[in-house]
């Protein structure tokens, strides 16, 4: 019941899923399929945390392989991929056989999220039919997610869309080494005792 | 199976020396033994720890070598006769019943040829009822005290003969029916319910989690800590449930729950709780291993590398203890192995004498793990993971050997995920060649579409992005906070990329002055020598030189 409430109020437990899980781990006469696909959607919508990989270890090997939960793994493993166009069409096709995908609210929007947090740390710079493209939008809907990502259309070349100035961020960098004056102290009787000495010989 | 009770319980007190009969079993109970099972009763009755850490760590183990190597210790009920006698007929203390009842499975566990038959085990499980029963099961606290050593032991050796008794339960195929007939009927014998409530009850009653939420914080500890948990015997019999709890999660498959179990320790400070060797080893494993199937590899490699440090630095006091060694040398070793994972799957610098330690052994194995070696990797993680269970009882109509599977899940979830990283390092190293690179370049190179190489881009720094917060609850909030900590870092813009690596520079001012110092130390001693050898040489010629006069 409090996963029927997750779906419909799109918010998300993740510890209370686990336990969901466990609990079939530990009593397979009370496992419901329904309920599991709606927890793996879950998961997946709350990527990038592994919550998705977490909740494939409880779940046992020959229910993963069969319908429907496979192609919910299938859809999974595409957006861990990055496989983000397949991921599109895949899921146009198995929203009809599995009905449970439809009634998860928000789950297009929080993967949107998902893939714009990955494009966030990728790119500088990129194309906007590529954009449109791996989110699944129209030219005219893009509008909305420069603004809420703060995102702006190349000035110039509106061909592009501008992420996010890596450039002062990612640089090379040379670490050298430091030594510091502490550990230089160590050798300061040593250095004393080397420097009297040449000056004995000197003499 | 040899054993004593037929021979020597109702005799007379006469332990003179021991005879070994025809059949290899003693005759007569040897005088050391009978001594030492007088010493730790009274060690126990008179709660002297110091003692008890004597009798334990020390005299058991060189006695079981001794005269016991394969043979049983002699069965409780004759102990209990020959130290009753010895104290005039008074009854001896329980807790010595019930610690050497448990010492006596251990010891067959360990050491007797064909492991234990399906009563010892059972038996073994009632004897711990009875232990947790003795410590839980009052109102008020028990007075005793034990040494932690011996209290992390009994948590520790409960978990491991759950897990074997899991494992032997589901090997069902060289059974007989009888056995199999015994199996199913016996319900209650280590089942997993009872062995997690025996470990949240001591976690409770010990208010363990209140106390280290307030060690934490540098409050009070004695404000929250609790009748029982004020007692030393129940706050570290608390504080080793957490980590039994974190193994038992881990080898069930639950690594999110591992993890959160210990989310009010510090794991990389663990010598600051308690100073068991053992303890500290064993979780630093299950917690690198949680951390590594949870994808954040730069925690997980942090922790395996101060583990295997800290390995190091107690090498030479766990050399005293010849009946941990081995179990610890082969966790040592699962860790390395883990590290050589992590390490080809997310480069990272680590400690300068670990890194020699596993460039020098394992050298080979590192080159098939960074070439993505599917074979090497599974047979890596076989080797390393811990023995994972189900804990649901096999389907006894169907006889098969089904202790595997647990693990075979796992270990295919493993490589499913390993697979979506196949061709991260291949990215790697061609980036690590560039400052900038065209995407059309970089594709041509791996031979791939543009197209692809965008998609395989973004799953490199998707995959690459670890959760670095210690919190356990933290990092399971919406906006934990992530960072890529690879050396090697990059970004796209538009058609081009832009490769950022990290040069650290070779440190030689350490080693200068590590060798200077060294010279120095030299020097000193040579100086000293010279004066000695001529001051010997002065004095000899001394006296001679005197004769000569003379």
């Amino acid at each position: 019941k409090y996963i029927e409430l997750q779906v419909t109020e799109n918010v998300y437990d993740c510890e209370a899923n686990l336990a969901v899980l466990k609990l079939y781990q530990f009593n397979p006469s009370h496992y419901q399929t329904n309920v599991t696909i709606k927890i793996l959607l879950k998961a997946i919508a709350n990527l990038p945390h592994p919550d998705f990989s977490l909740c494939k270890y409880l779940i046992e090997p020959d229910k993963l392989r069969e319908e429907p939960l496979s192609s919910v793994v299938a859809l999974g493993n595409q957006l861990e991929t990055c496989d983000f166009e397949e991921f599109w069409q895949s899921l146009a096709s198995t929203k009809s056989s599995i009905p449970a995908i439809g009634s998860v609210v928000g789950f297009t929007d929080s993967v949107r999220k998902f893939i714009c947090h990955v494009v966030g740390i990728s790119y500088q710079k990129i194309k906007t039919d590529q954009l449109c493209r791996i989110l699944d939008i129209k030219r005219d809907q893009l509008a909305v997610y420069l603004e809420e990502y703060g995102w702006k259309l190349v000035p110039d070349d509106p061909s592009h869309v501008f992420v996010f100035n890596y450039e002062e961020t990612i640089k090379t960098r040379n670490i050298s080494e430091k030594i510091g004056f502490p550990q230089v102290k160590q050798l300061a009787p040593v250095l004393q005792n080397a420097a009297s000495d040449c000056h004995k010989r000197a003499k | 199976m040899t054993s004593w009770d037929e021979k020597v319980g109702g005799e007379p007190a006469d332990y003179g020396n021991a005879v070994l009969s025809a059949n290899g079993s003693y005759t007569i109970l040897p005088e050391p033994v009978k001594t030492f099972l007088c010493n730790f009763e009274a060690a126990i009755r008179n709660r002297n720890v110091y003692d008890i850490i004597q009798c334990y760590e020390a005299q058991f183990p060189k006695l079981t070598e001794r005269f016991f190597a394969k043979y049983n210790w002699p069965a409780t009920q004759v102990v209990t006769e020959i130290v009753s006698r010895s104290l005039g007929g008074k009854e001896p203390d329980q807790l010595f019943v019930i610690l050497y009842t448990e010492m006596y499975y251990k010891h067959i566990y360990a050491h007797i040829a064909g492991g234990p038959s399906f009563e010892d085990r059972e038996a073994s499980y009632f004897n711990y009822c009875d232990f947790f029963n003795f410590v839980l099961g009052t109102d008020t606290p028990v007075t005793h005290e034990l040494p932690y050593q011996l209290l992390w032991d009994i948590i520790d050796e409960f978990i491991y003969q759950f897990q074997n008794f899991t494992q032997y339960r589901a090997k069902l195929k060289n059974k007989k029916d009888e056995e199999i007939s015994t199996l199913r009927d016996s319900v209650t014998t280590w089942n997993i319910h009872s062995v997690l409530n025996v470990l949240h009850s001591l976690v409770e009653k010990s208010c363990i989690n209140e106390q280290l939420r307030e060690l934490a914080s540098g409050g009070d500890i004695s404000a929250v800590a609790g009748e029982f948990g004020e007692r030393q015997l129940y706050k570290m019999l608390g504080f080793f449930s957490l980590i039994g709890l974190c193994r038992l999660h881990c080898i069930l498959g639950d690594f999110f729950q591992a993890l959160k179990v210990l989310e009010n320790i510090d794991v990389s400070r663990l010598d600051l709780y308690c100073n068991v060797p053992t303890c500290n080893i064993t979780t630093s494993y299950y917690v690198g291993f949680s951390f590594m199937m949870m994808r954040r590899y730069e925690d997980a490699i942090r922790t395996l590398n101060d583990a295997l440090a800290y390995h190091n630095r107690v090498k030479s006091s766990l050399a005293g203890r010849p009946d941990v060694a081995d179990y610890v040398a082969k966790q040592t070793d699962q860790m390395c192995h883990l590290l050589c994972l992590c390490l080809s799957l997310h480069p990272m610098r680590v400690d300068e004498i670990v890194h020699a330690q596993i460039k020098e052994k394992y050298n080979e194995k590192n080159l098939k793990l960074s070439r993505m070696d599917l074979d090497e990797i599974a047979n890596t993680f076989q080797y390393a993971c811990p023995k994972f269970l189900s804990p649901v009882p096999p389907n006894f109509d169907l006889p098969e050997n089904y202790q595997m599977n647990p693990m075979r899940q796992i270990k295919e979830e493993f490589i499913s995920e390993i697979k979506q990283q196949a061709r991260i390092p291949d990215i790697r190293s061609y980036l690590k060649l560039y400052t900038t690179l065209s995407i059309e370049k970089l594709a041509g190179l791996m031979n791939t579409e543009p197209q692809v190489l965008h998609r395989e881009l973004m799953c490199y720094k998707h995959k690459m992005q670890n959760i670095v917060t210690a919190d356990a609850a933290a990092a399971a909030a919406a906006e934990a906070p992530t960072a890529s900590s690879s050396e090697l870092d990059f970004y796209i813009d538009g058609d081009m990329i832009h490769v950022a690596d990290t040069k650290v520079a070779r440190k030689f001012g350490e080693l200068f002055i590590r060798n200077i110092l060294k010279l120095e130390d030299v020097n000193r001693a040579l100086t000293r020598l010279d004066q000695f050898i001529y001051g010997v040489a002065a004095g000899e010629a001394g006296p001679q030189a005197g004769s000569a006069r003379s």
